[in-house]
């Protein structure tokens, strides 16, 4: 076991490297640097005439503390842009080691602070997420395999289905208009006042992510199922008279639940993708309408912070649910 | 298609065709064909555009403002008084496009790496699967939009993007499949009398893993038109007067919009929904006649 971990941390070092990187070369490969960083006015050879006293320097950032010139001259010095890309790229990396995002050049925070706070409600969400989804896949997948082929499985099937077609956005967008407009049973927007409030509105957003993920959940769950009903030691149960109710959830459901976890990690990634989106529509404060404004703004180094958190996140988590699918299942630990 | 394995009698050969004759009964069935009929009815749609009769989708006060389904305009207005059924046409062209280039793009890209890592296997395997892995471990619609935001938002950037993102997961069932077809016997044999790498690829391991591939065409366009609605979402997706299905749900679901005439947000998303759901469905029973259509060899 500690040799499969010791294995398993160096390919998750040498991931994070990677992501990184792509991360990283993005910014740089894709388009000219200068221009992500600062926006279009690094371009044009704005500086250069302002400079040369040919135009006023121009004050478009949120606080205009500072001329559009003097940012440009920051990112560059910032950056490093004068440096070869692998050098930038191993500073840059040692920055986001120590924990160093870089600077927003719109609000002037530290990227770090900026998503130290919307992260929290990020998730809250996706754990609120997670849980719905988790807690109707699971009875709905047990009971549509206990009646495996009757009216109820064929309906929830079909359920399934249309869930797994309908975009998430395009559910929040419904969801938004029949419970929030329409109807004011619940918050359309977030409420930040305490936490039952938060949680209170997290409600309809967390159904609509969960309700998707749910889905998958529900027919792997299924398909487990009924081959683990297959297998003798159920048969076994059932001629030593023991309920159905038993036999479900205390002997077929556990061994059935390997390929849930395995897809656990992947559907984070999905779940992260969706709140994005879930996040402008429900107006929640998180990461992903973070990310919206400093893509308006063209604020690259919030939109890059944000990304290498997301991706290490995700890598981090799917490596412990590698781990854990290890240690709960020998199987897979000896091989 | 050249999985064909030689028969030894003609009863055998009939028995085949009609395995397959019900395959074909048994598994297509009502349900494929009313997909495709709707997939082919839009993809018209989409492209005859510019000459079906409907108002200019860019007029702005083409009706009254904000009027409801069924009024002066087939669909309503929205806000600033466009046609929302014309714009829900024009959408189609641009997110079917997206949809269709960016899987066409993943597809070639995806297979070609797919294909390479597993039939060179060793130090070309390794490399690939590294960068497929990197490619893995973002969530799609991070990298999407990391790609979109350090790039311009035109059409073929946006499609070129959702391409990219479909690249590491269609390339991991290419390689799946090559693997699996380059222990066979027909391809050992053609080894065996010395074609050449680039023979045996082009001619005996693309075929069969074009098969799978058939299936994930349909499956992942679906993918890569929710996630231009996603991009949309993020205001990432096409820009300036493009209309898009994404767009046209984002430009309705603003809360007066949604409150007063949500027709317009809700127009494009039946539009989205059931193409999406025509495409998954189509691709589920492409790929489920196809699987049957692999075992019974």
């Amino acid at each position: 076991m500690a040799r499969f971990i010791a294995r398993r941390v160096v390919q998750l070092i040498l991931v994070l490297l990677s992501v990184t990187f792509v991360a990283f070369g993005a910014l740089n490969f894709l388009g000219d640097p200068l221009v992500n960083i600062v926006g279009p006015l690094a371009a044009i050879d704005y500086c250069d005439e302002v400079e040369a006293g040919l135009r006023e320097d121009s004050y478009t950032s949120i606080n205009n503390a500072k001329g559009d010139c003097e940012i440009i001259g920051e990112a560059k010095a910032d950056f490093g842009l004068d440096q070869p890309v692998v050098q930038r790229y191993f500073t840059w990396l040692g920055n986001i080691i120590t924990g160093d995002l870089g600077t927003s050049f719109q609000t002037q925070l530290p990227v770090s602070e900026i998503i130290a706070q919307k992260l929290p409600k990020s998730l809250m969400l996706m754990v609120m997420a997670q849980i719905i989804a988790l807690a109707v896949a699971i009875p709905v997948g047990v009971y549509s395999a206990y009646r495996a082929g009757r009216p109820v499985d064929r309906a929830t099937s079909v359920a399934s289905f249309g869930l797994l077609s309908i975009p998430n956005f395009a559910l929040g967008v419904i969801v938004l208009q029949f419970f929030a407009l329409r109807n004011q049973w619940l918050p359309a927007s977030f409420d930040d006042t305490s936490f039952g409030t938060r949680i209170h509105s997290l409600i309809l957003p967390a159904t609509v992510l969960g309700l998707g993920i749910a889905a998958t959940y529900q027919r792997l769950l299924r398909t487990d199922l009924l081959t683990t009903l297959q297998e003798d030691f159920v048969h076994m149960a059932r001629a030593k008279g023991m309920t159905d109710r038993h036999i479900m959830t205390r002997h077929a459901l556990r061994p059935s639940l390997f390929s849930l976890i395995t897809v656990f990690g992947v559907s984070t990634g999905a779940l992260i993708g969706g709140s994005l989106v879930v996040e402008g529509i429900f107006s929640i404060p998180g990461i992903g309408s973070e990310i919206v404004t400093a893509v308006i703004r063209d604020d690259f180094p919030v939109v890059l912070g944000s990304v290498v958190v997301i991706a290490t996140g995700f890598v981090v988590i799917n490596f412990f649910v590698d781990l854990f699918y290890t240690w709960l299942d020998p199987r897979v630990r000896a091989s | 298609m050249t999985t064909s394995v030689p028969s030894t009698t003609v009863a055998d050969d009939i028995a085949d065709d009609e395995a397959l004759d019900n395959a074909v009964k048994k598994r297509l069935g009502f349900g494929f064909w009313v997909a495709v009929f709707w997939i082919g009815l839009v993809s018209l749609a989409a492209l005859l555009a510019p000459w079906l009769p409907i108002p200019d989708p860019n007029e702005i006060a083409n009706g009254t403002p904000r009027d409801g389904i069924l009024g002066d305009n087939l669909m309503g207005t929205d806000a600033l008084g466009r046609d929302v059924f014309a714009r829900t046409i024009w959408g189609a062209r641009i997110s079917l496009g997206v949809g269709f280039l960016g899987i066409l793009l993943g597809i070639v890209v995806g297979g070609a790496l797919g294909i390479a890592a597993g039939y060179f296997k060793g130090l070309t395997d390794q490399i690939i699967s590294f960068l497929v892995f990197s490619l893995l471990s973002f969530p799609s619609l991070v990298l999407a939009l990391l790609i979109t935001a350090s790039l311009n938002r035109s059409f073929l950037t946006v499609a070129m993007t959702l391409g990219i993102v479909g690249i590491a997961p269609i390339s991991r069932l290419a390689r799946a499949t090559t693997i699996q077809f380059a222990e066979r016997e027909f391809v050992q044999a053609a080894r065996v009398i010395g074609a050449k790498s680039r023979r045996i690829i082009i001619k005996e391991l693309l075929p069969n893993v074009l098969v799978p591939m058939g299936a994930l065409t349909l499956l992942g366009m679906g993918i890569s038109i929710v996630a231009e609605g996603s991009l949309a979402f993020l205001g990432l997706s096409v820009e300036g007067e493009a209309i898009s299905w994404g767009k046209s749900i984002v430009d309705g679901s603003q809360t007066r919009d949604l409150n007063q005439n949500s027709h317009v947000a809700f127009v494009p998303i039946v539009a989205m929904f059931l193409t999406v759901m025509a495409l998954n469905f189509a691709g589920d029973r492409i790929r489920e006649y196809t699987d049957v259509r692999e075992t019974a060899f």
